[in-house]
Order: structure tokens, then C-alpha cells, then sequence
């Protein structure tokens, strides 16, 4: 409901049924495949797969495009810059004093945005379809310590909270008279301050109080933790990792082995 | 406008607002209602039912995305809410997100610096304040040290130091017991009769009941019902649409209604007073 | 801080049940580290031409290490502004942030133990861990990223005012917690 919702969104498609293992392994191994692949056109067809898997996974069309507002600016910086710090190759198309334009470099750019645009929105086929909880299990189950798997759980449900709180605070300041906008470095820092302070204080607080509550629920009492529900790997699970390992492993010997210029 | 005009005077004028929160929750639907100079009334609705997000609008701190509202004069859309601070205190439904100074002086202060007011103005100002809710006692301690009740009287002090005209509260007396929760609502009471506008946003409606002038009932974004509280309570259909319940005594007062007791009675001494004339009537 | 913490400053880490740290510790670093994302995520300043904002998120990351020491400032930093990332949308970005933030937190953390609230050491150590994160990103993107070297320097500027106001702001919040919250037994 606010906007602090985490970008998972419920559904029942085969994305949101693999074993969160598998979705974070496919995911490490498509990132690689990013820079295995240096040809435009390779990445293109790359960052299309990514897009019909999302599409697959019925990612929200708003929450996609939330994530992607970050990403896309991103891309265009590069775009925009690269030539103008690459002056190799030929032809030349422009010189600027001491800035030279070449299209091999405008080219390069073009490609190093794409590649980052795979990176970036590979991450969202594990985002949108895994709970946090499952995250937080299947890293366990990799071998996450469970005091630092718990610690990651409680932050991942208080920052919700915590980031209406911090809203909460900036309004009820601004309702006394405080401008943000106005100011020096000094006056600025204050205000910041007044902001960040009770939100430190009010995290504090929930510190104590959560506490207890593990006291009390017998953290820690043994180490082999035992979960109701276990992860298990099924067949599609099998030939999930399968497919993804292949999508690596196949382009990567026909670069590096057979010189396969893709 | 000139500070303390007449009084009867709209000071507050919401006009067809209606305010959809980022990601699309429509929170207030084609609200408008006015509030005059002088006025004591209360917001009242379930949870969710859009109180807050009706008392942002009055101070500029969210803008209608339908409609409009002008709080002394002033469109919130084209006036700062710092402007707007001068002229409405906001007292916040958490003290702790309103709270940071390190000393409950300095705290009650603050917000006449932002003011710019001077030191010289600033420290009667401020002592006032704290006379007023009775909090004098606690000023060199850190206010995130004191208890919820004291935290919230800290938080209200330091609204009620810049002497704003109108004055908004969100559920003050939440986690307050019996005797301060009394005690804010007859400091209220005689603010009021000073002059002061205020707004009190409130489920209790005891407190409503037997405090306030007028009542705005909210259900689902929507005023339900906007009338004197007789009115208000002498219906309890709409009390149970609005997801409250009437204080205890007008619930009596309706089971009495049969005999003769008017439905809208509110404070014991009112039935009993009621009571008592129809049994001199009847004897 | 002011009162005995035998967590931060001692080399023994606090302990619970079964050999994991103490469910104070647990709890304490779990909301650190949601505070450090919520802050980075609210604050963030979307015209900044970088990856994507400006944020206060680094007082946070000095403020753990200064109230908390290296520990909390290296995974509180660290865990909380990657996963900042990840909410953000910018989930390549987290495990570069990751080492950045909180090499950031760890060092800045470590420096200023030994200044015993010297004012200079802590701007020591707000500037070399501050060099660790701003050296961090622009070593990344340019070499593991490859985003070339315009994209990687218009980053710079950017963070080493981030350092500059975080420090700044995480000193003041260390001071002010100690002061306005004085109560807390600490972890
Ligand atoms: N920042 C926000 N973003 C999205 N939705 C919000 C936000 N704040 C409130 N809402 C939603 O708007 C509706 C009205 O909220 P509001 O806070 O105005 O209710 P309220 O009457 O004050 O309730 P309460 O008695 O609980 O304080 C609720 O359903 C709430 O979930
Ligand atoms: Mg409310």
C-alpha cells in the first residue's frame, strides 16, 4: 500500500515456485553472462530473455517501472560519456578542443549501458518473485549464519516502519516552521539531525523491546535450527539450474575456446 | 485577515478534496466541510477512516489532488507550511516523531526559533507554555527520558509556545491516564474560551461527548455526518457506520428514551439531573 | 560511548545461546541496519547524477560506527545501504556497496577507537573511511562494472560530499543519542 512495499508481488508462476536457491544461483550465472557476451546485439537478445521472464513472472507494471527509473538514468549517463572520454578508433565523427568523438566509442558506450541494464534488471526476476522471508531462508541454507540470517529478517521487516516513521518525523518538523531547503552546511546538518535523531531513538526503543522478545522465545537455545518448512529441490528445480548453467557455459566456450566473437 | 478577527469568521475551508496517497490509496473522497474562528471540533472515525490525512491538509503538510483548502486566508497549495506553522499548531498522533531537542526547554523553544522569534521573546513564551501544561518541573530533563504521558504534554507545550490560532490535535490524550487526559482537556477548554480555534482528532467519544461543540464523523474518506454533537449522538446507526460507539451515558440515555430521557445526554450529571426532574414530574 | 560497552570496544564479541551473538546484539544491528536502508531510501535525492541518488544514508553509516563501533559500522553500513540498493532497484549495485559502505564503517570504526573522541582523529577517520567507499565505487565501475571513465568520475564529487555531510551529521548524532537518550544499556 505505501511505498514502502518490497518489490515481491504474490503469484503462482513457475518463477515463483523454483527454490529461491536455484532463483539466486540463475541469477549469479546470468550476470556473468553479461560479460561474457561483448557484442551489442548479443546483449540486446540478453536483456530481451530478462524481459520475457518478467513479463513471465507478472511483474507489476508499476513497481517494474519504479525500479527501472534508476536504472535507465544510469545507462544514459554512460551512454552519454563514454565517448567523450574514449577518443580511440576511427572514423572520427567530431572534435570538440580536446574532446574527439569516435563511432567505435559511441558504440562502446551503447553496449556498456545495455550490459549494466542486463545486470540491473536480472536482479528484479529474483526481487519480484521471491518473499523476503525465502531470501532469507535459502541464504541461511547456504550457509548463512543464523544470528546474521535473523539479523537480515528483522531488518528487512522493520525498514517499512522505520521509513513512515522517517516520513512521519520530516512532516511533524516541518509542521513546527522547520525549512529544509534554506541554509547553510551547519544549519542544514542541525535540521538533519532533528530528523535522524528521534528516528535513532525510536529504533532504539524497538531495539530493547525486540530484545526481549527473542530472550523470551529461547534464541539460540541450539544451533540446528529446525524450520517448519524446508526448502527442497524438485525436478523443475534440477532443470532450472540446468538451463541457467547452460545459457553460461555454452556462450563462455565458444568466446574463450573457440573464439566465437559474440 | 487580521490575527484574532471576528470571531464566526471560516477559518479553515476545505472544498472538494478529495487525496490519493502515492500508489494510488484514495484516502479522502469529495471531503468539505469549514471551520470557524472560535470553534472547538472534533474529527472523529474508525481506524483508517482518513483523520489524519484530513488534519494534513489543514496545514499545508499534504495537498488536495482534487479541490482545495485555505486556512486563514492562505490556499495550502501556494503557501509554505513553514508560513503556515504560524498560524496552525499541529500536535502529532506519536510524540516521539516530534521530539529531538536534548532538554524539554530547549525542545518547547524550537519551534519559535524556526520562527525567528528573540531569545528575550522566546523564554517567557516558552515558560508560559510549560505552565500551562504543567510540565515547569521537567525542563533541564532530556524528553525522550520522560514518560509517554509527560512526552506528549512536552510535545504540546512546544505547539502551544508560538501561540498559534488555530490549534490541531491528533488523539492527544492516547496513553494518557484519567487525571492528565482531564487535565489536557480543560487546559484545552479554557484555550478555547480564549479565543483559540482548535480541531481535536479523536476516537474517544466520551472526550468528544463531553468537550466538544461540533463533530465531524469520517468513514472510508467520507464525512458521514458534520452537525452539533447532540445530533451527532442522538443517532446511533451512524455512530456503528463510522465504527464508534457512544459513551456509556448516551447508550443509557437511549434505553431510557422510552421513559422520557432524551437520547442525547452525555455526562452523568446530565442524566441525572434529567432523571431527576422526571421523577419530579411524575411524584 | 559513555558507559562500559564490553561489545564494541573489548575484542570479544558478545555472545548468546549456542555460540551466536547476543539477541541484544541481534536486535540492535537488525534495526540499525533497517534505519540505514529506510534513511537511504527516503532521503535520497533523485536528480543527482549518479547511480541513481544522494542520500543521508552515510550519517548512518558514521553514526554505528561512532556510537556502535567498527562492527556495527561495517554491518549496519554495509548490510543496510545494500539492501537500500536492492529496494531501489539498483540490485547490481548492492555488493559494490556492500564492500564500500562498509569498509567505510569498519575503518572509520576502527581509526576512531583509538582517538578516544580526539576531534581530529574522528576526522581522520571520517576521511579515510570515507576514501574507502568514494575509491571503492570508482574503482568498480571502472574496472568491474566497466562503465567507462566518465561515468565513473561524475560519481566522485558527489560522494565525497556524501563523506563530507555524513561525517558531519553522523559526529553530531553520536553526541546527541549519548545526550538525549542516555537511558539505553547498551549492547
Ligand atoms: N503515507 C501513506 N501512504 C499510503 N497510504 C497511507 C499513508 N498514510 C495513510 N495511508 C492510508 O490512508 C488511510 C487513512 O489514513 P489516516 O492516517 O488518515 O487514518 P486515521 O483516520 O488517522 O486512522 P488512525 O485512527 O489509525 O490514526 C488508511 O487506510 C491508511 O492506510
Ligand atoms: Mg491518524
Amino acid at each position: 500500500m505505501t511505498r514502502f512495499d518490497d518489490l515481491y508481488t504474490e503469484a503462482d508462476t513457475f518463477l515463483h515456485r523454483l527454490d529461491p536457491r536455484v532463483k539466486i544461483f540463475s541469477v549469479l550465472l546470468l550476470s556473468l553472462l553479461a560479460f561474457v557476451l561483448s557484442h551489442l546485439l548479443s546483449l540486446i537478445l540478453l536483456l530481451s530473455f530478462i524481459f520475457l521472464l518478467l513479463l513471465l513472472a507478472r511483474a507489476r507494471y508499476s513497481k517494474t517501472l519504479f525500479a527501472l527509473k534508476f536504472v535507465l538514468r544510469f545507462m544514459a549517463l554512460i551512454a552519454v560519456l563514454w565517448p567523450i572520454f574514449d577518443p580511440s578508433g576511427t572514423p572520427v565523427l567530431a572534435r570538440l578542443g580536446p574532446v574527439t568523438i569516435t563511432e567505435p566509442a559511441i558504440w562502446r558506450g551503447i553496449t556498456s549501458a545495455v550490459r549494466v541494464g542486463c545486470l540491473a534488471t536480472v536482479w528484479y526476476i529474483l526481487m519480484f518473485t521471491t518473499s523476503q522471508r525465502d531470501l532469507v531462508r535459502a541464504l541461511v541454507k547456504l550457509g548463512l549464519r543464523f544470528d546474521f540470517g535473523l539479523t537480515l529478517a528483522i531488518a528487512l521487516r522493520f525498514f517499512p516502519a522505520f521509513g513512515s516513521v522517517m516520513e512521519s518525523i520530516i512532516d511533524a518538523q516541518r509542521a513546527r516552521g522547520m525549512e529544509f531547503e534554506k541554509g547553510g552546511v551547519l544549519t542544514r546538518s542541525r535540521r538533519y539531525v532533528a530528523v535522524l535523531g528521534p528516528a535513532i531513538v525510536t529504533a532504539l526503543r524497538t531495539a530493547d523491546t525486540l530484545s526481549l522478545a527473542l530472550e523470551s522465545r529461547a534464541y539460540g537455545a541450539r544451533k540446528d535450527r529446525t524450520y517448519l518448512r524446508d526448502l527442497r529441490m524438485s525436478g523443475g528445480d534440477y532443470v532450472a539450474l540446468s538451463i541457467a548453467i547452460a545459457l553460461l557455459v555454452v556462450p563462455a566456450v565458444a568466446r574463450f575456446a573457440f573464439e566465437v566473437p559474440i | 485577515m487580521t490575527p484574532g478577527g471576528e470571531p464566526g469568521e471560516s477559518v479553515v475551508t476545505v472544498d472538494g478534496v478529495s487525496f490519493s496517497y502515492e500508489g494510488g490509496f484514495e484516502a479522502l473522497v469529495g471531503v468539505s466541510m469549514r471551520v470557524r474562528r472560535g470553534e472547538y471540533i472534533a474529527i472523529a472515525g474508525g481506524n483508517g477512516s482518513g483523520k489524519t490525512t484530513l488534519a494534513k491538509h489543514i496545514n499545508g503538510l499534504l495537498h488536495p489532488s482534487v479541490g482545495r483548502v485555505t486556512t486563514c486566508g492562505m490556499r495550502t497549495d501556494e503557501t509554505s507550511v513553514a508560513n503556515l506553522a504560524r498560524k496552525v499548531g499541529y500536535v502529532f498522533q506519536n510524540p516521539d516523531h516530534q521530539l529531538f531537542c536534548t532538554t524539554v526547554e530547549e525542545e518547547v523553544r524550537f519551534g519559535l526559533e524556526n520562527m525567528d522569534f528573540e531569545e528575550s521573546e522566546s523564554a517567557p513564551k516558552a515558560q508560559a507554555a510549560m505552565e500551562l501544561v504543567d510540565i515547569v518541573a521537567l525542563r533541564d530533563r532530556p524528553p525522550f527520558t520522560l514518560s509517554l504521558g509527560d512526552r506528549r504534554k512536552v510535545t504540546i507545550a512546544s505547539v502551544l509556545a508560538a501561540e498559534p490560532e488555530i490549534l490541531v490535535l491528533d488523539e492527544p490524550t492516547t496513553g494518557l491516564d484519567h487525571h492528565d487526559s482531564e487535565h489536557l482537556m480543560s487546559t484545552l477548554r479554557a484555550l478555547n474560551r480564549s479565543g483559540r480555534t482548535i480541531v481535536l482528532i479523536s476516537h474517544d467519544m466520551r472526550l468528544v461527548a463531553e468537550h466538544v461543540d461540533r463533530a465531524v464523523l469520517m468513514a472510508a474518506g467520507r464525512i458521514l455526518v458534520d452537525a452539533d454533537v447532540g445530533a451527532v449522538f442522538s443517532d446511533l446507526e451512524l455512530l456503528r457506520e463510522a465504527k464508534l460507539v457512544a459513551p456509556p451515558i448516551t447508550q443509557v440515555a437511549h434505553r431510557l428514551a422510552p421513559l422520557g430521557v432524551s437520547p442525547s445526554t452525555f455526562t452523568p450529571s446530565q442524566l441525572v439531573q434529567q432523571i431527576e426532574v422526571l421523577r419530579g414530574g411524575g411524584g | 560511548m559513555a558507559s562500559g560497552s564490553s561489545g564494541e570496544q573489548g575484542g570479544k564479541e558478545p555472545t548468546g545461546g549456542a555460540g551466536f551473538v547476543s539477541p541484544k546484539t541481534v536486535a540492535l544491528y537488525g534495526v540499525l541496519t533497517a534505519l540505514t536502508a529506510a534513511i537511504t531510501f527516503v532521503t535520497f535525492v533523485p536528480f543527482a547524477p549518479t547511480k541513481g541518488y544522494f542520500n543521508m544514508g552515510d550519517s548512518m553509516v558514521f553514526f554505528s560506527a561512532f556510537a556502535f563501533g567498527w562492527r556495527a559500522g561495517a554491518i549496519c553500513g554495509g548490510v543496510g545501504s545494500a539492501a537500500a540498493d536492492v529496494l531501489l532497484g539498483s540490485g547490481y549495485f548492492a555488493p559494490y556497496t556492500l564492500v564500500a559502505k562498509g569498509s567505510e564503517g569498519l575503518v572509520a570504526g576502527l581509526i576512531d577507537r583509538s582517538g578516544n573522541g580526539k576531534r581530529w582523529i574522528r576526522i581522520i577517520a571520517i576521511s579515510v573511511g570515507g576514501a574507502c567507499m568514494v575509491a571503492t565505487y570508482f574503482l568498480s565501475e571502472l574496472y568491474l562494472l566497466d562503465v567507462g571513465w566518465g561515468a565513473a568520475i561524475a560519481e566522485v564529487p558527489g560522494n565525497i560530499i556524501q563523506v563530507i555531510v555524513g561525517g558531519t551529521v553522523g559526529s553530531l548524532l553520536a553526541w546527541y543519542v549519548r545526550k538525549a537518550y542516555p537511558t539505553r544499556s547498551r549492547a
